[in-house]
């Protein structure tokens, strides 16, 4: 068995001229925190997508979890968490997790346990019964995390978790990811918010569809001589374009 | 108000249409189509009713009224006189013939002129000449009244014909010629219990189809689409769920239309209610499936809601809903045959009003079956094509 969770080999995205993912190698470790940073339109959410299935690949390929994607037998290991909000607003948060529990066939006990489990930690026990769309900004994102967390996933894909989270949310959810990293599983996230990447174990670096630099936070902005993410990537940014 | 704030707003929304070239597409099209549709079907009579005609009429040829009305009748397009059985043929087998014909509802009436019918006309004149006792000819008219449209322009046309033939001044009190329709299906068909089965198809597939459409769009646009497709759910699985669970609002919609219609106006319900009930769950389950497969046109709720009349209107005129089909223009009626709906409430009517069974309405279900697996699994490839 290997050891990547995410291998992507020469993956290529066009839409007619123009190129959303160019001839991008990926590779990220079980049991990581992978962040892919880069300014919007960079590929990155395309990157995602293909990863998971939802878009086709102009050429190249990928293996998640050691099975080519689209992947089937191992598509229960997976959750994968889209950039909006993407729960079903006009039903409860019960019967949004039930709904996804189902599809992962959970049987009855254990999807009582998770939702349990994952009410208390994403802090929505007591709404439990509430209509999505009555909830705040904050509770649907954390409603949203959790629909992608109910079968316990071996692998995440999380596209911008924080965009539209308040800072005092973000910070809780990035302590969800350090907690599910602590649990053995592997996180790929991506994010425009390049300050917050630092608590990832690799990052990396996209622009115009490509990767640019990928490596632990400290060791990028040590190559780049400085003091944070953001400093880096424009500093690799400045290299890559010359 | 200051104007210029109204002027900036009325810009913007002008502004937002300009980069919408679909939305402008529609607000050009869609009234076009409605105007035509409403135009031709509106302004159109019924026509081409397919009749036989039993003459048995035994006075020659030159001298036979029957005959002219007949000449009469085929002068116009009202009738198609599918079959004509002349005095030398037609018995009382071709009045069987014809009777079977209207039973099965492959010819709207059968016309019958008795053996004498010439003869007693010409006596009923004289009386009337002489102001002595009439004894009327009979011309017997076999209709299948489902439809009380074609019903009545069947009458009125012989009437017109007999008036013509005969050049009699009208509101005579007791007419040399008197017709005796007789009623195959329908007897107490009223308007009411023509349209009942029209409007239930009609409300069937519009909140299938909007329904399906909203749906979808807003399925697309929250990105939840994405993450169902994420799961191990299949693409065949998400539309058959889709498609239970619509096709069962429209069933349950069909129920509430059925039982108001029975309780309020008292409407026939021949047949059994359970065929109807299956019929238009095909439709609803059809309907669905076109509903996803527009919503992919579709970019946003706002394009779907304008994808909304270019289904529904030709669906309310042409489907033999209000009006029967034989007044669709005939170069409307291969799009009328196109529509599921027609067959729909072609089947509901044919069940409630002549009380057939499954097997008298199996066109209707294949082609619905037909319409709902076509939908049904062109949506499931839909969904499986990835960008």
């Amino acid at each position: 068995m290997s050891d990547e969770a995410v291998l992507g080999k020469g993956m290529r995205k066009e839409y007619g001229e123009l190129v959303a993912v160019d001839d991008l190698d990926l590779r990220v470790q079980k049991g990581l925190l992978y962040g892919l940073i880069g300014p919007n339109g960079s590929g990155k959410t395309t990157t995602i997508k293909m990863l998971v299935g939802l878009l086709s690949f102009s050429r190249g390929e990928a293996f998640l979890l050691g099975e080519k994607v689209p992947v089937r037998e191992k598509k229960k290991l997976i959750g994968y968490m889209p950039q909006e909000m993407a729960t079903y607003t006009d039903i409860t948060v019960h019967e949004n997790l039930e709904l996804f529990a189902q599809l992962y066939s959970m049987d009855e006990a254990s999807f009582s346990r998770r939702e349990r489990e994952l009410l208390s930690m994403i802090d929505l026990a007591d709404r439990k019964h509430s209509v999505v769309s009555q909830l705040s900004g904050g509770m649907k994102h954390r409603t949203s995390l959790a629909c992608t967390l109910i079968h316990d996933p071996e692998l995440l894909f999380l596209d911008e978790p924080t965009v539209g989270v308040d800072p005092e949310l973000r910070v809780g959810f990035w302590k969800y990811f350090a907690e599910l990293k602590s649990r053995g599983k592997t996180v790929m996230l991506t994010t425009h918010y390049m300050d917050e990447a630092v608590r990832c174990d690799v990052v990396g670096m996209m622009r115009s569809g490509r990767l640019i630099a990928e490596g632990p936070p400290k060791t990028l902005m040590q190559e780049t001589g400085t003091n944070d993410l953001e400093s880096a990537f424009l500093e690799f940014s400045r290299r890559d374009a010359i | 108000m200051k104007v210029q704030r109204v002027l900036a707003i009325a810009r913007k929304n002008l502004r937002s249409l300009r980069h919408d070239r679909r939305t402008i597409a529609f607000i050009v099209m869609v009234p076009l189509l409605m105007i035509s549709l409403f135009g031709y079907t509106f302004g159109g009579e019924v026509r081409d009713v397919s009749v036989y005609i039993v003459n048995m009429d035994q006075a020659p040829a030159n001298q036979s009224i029957a005959a002219s009305i007949i000449a009469d009748l085929q002068s116009r397009n009202t009738l198609d006189v599918k079959q004509l059985f002349g005095p030398e043929t037609a018995t009382s087998a071709s009045v069987a013939l014809a009777r079977e014909k209207v039973l099965d509802a492959d010819i709207w009436a059968a016309i019958v002129f008795d053996e004498n019918f010439t003869q007693t006309t010409l006596e009923a004149l004289d009386a009337l000449r002489g102001g002595s006792h009439v004894t009327p000819a009979v011309l017997q008219v076999l209709i299948d009244g489902t439809n009380p449209n074609i019903a009545e322009a069947v009458i009125t046309e012989v009437q017109t014909s007999v008036q013509k033939v005969l050049v009699l001044p009208p509101n005579l009190l007791v007419p040399p010629i008197v017709m005796s329709p007789q009623l195959e299906y329908g007897e107490d068909a009223r308007f009411i219990d023509f349209f009942a089965p029209g409007v239930m198809g009609l409300a069937a597939m519009m909140v299938t189809f909007m329904l399906s459409i909203l749906s979808f769009v807003h399925e697309r646009g929250a990105s939840t689409l994405d993450r169902l497709l994420a799961t191990p759910v299949t693409e065949g699985e998400i539309i058959a769920g889709y498609a239970l669970a619509f096709g069962v609002v429209g069933l349950a919609q069909s129920v509430v239309i059925l039982t108001a219609a029975v309780l309020l106006f008292d409407i026939q319900i021949a047949g059994s209610a359970l065929l109807v009930l299956l019929l238009i769950f095909l439709l609803g389950v059809g309907n669905q499936g076109l509903g996803f497969l527009l919503s992919s046109v579709a970019k946003n709720e706002f394009q779907a809601v304008q994808l909304i009349p270019l289904i529904l209107f030709p669906s309310i005129l042409l489907a033999g809903v209000f009006w029967p089909l034989e007044a669709v223009p005939s170069f409307l009626q291969p799009v009328s045959y196109a529509l599921p709906l027609t067959y729909a409430v072609e089947g509901c009517r044919s069940v409630m009003i002549r009380g057939w069974g499954p097997g008298d309405v199996m066109l209707q279900l294949v082609v619905l079956l037909a319409f709902a697996a076509v939908m049904l699994l062109l949506s499931t490839y839909g969904l499986k094509r990835r960008r």
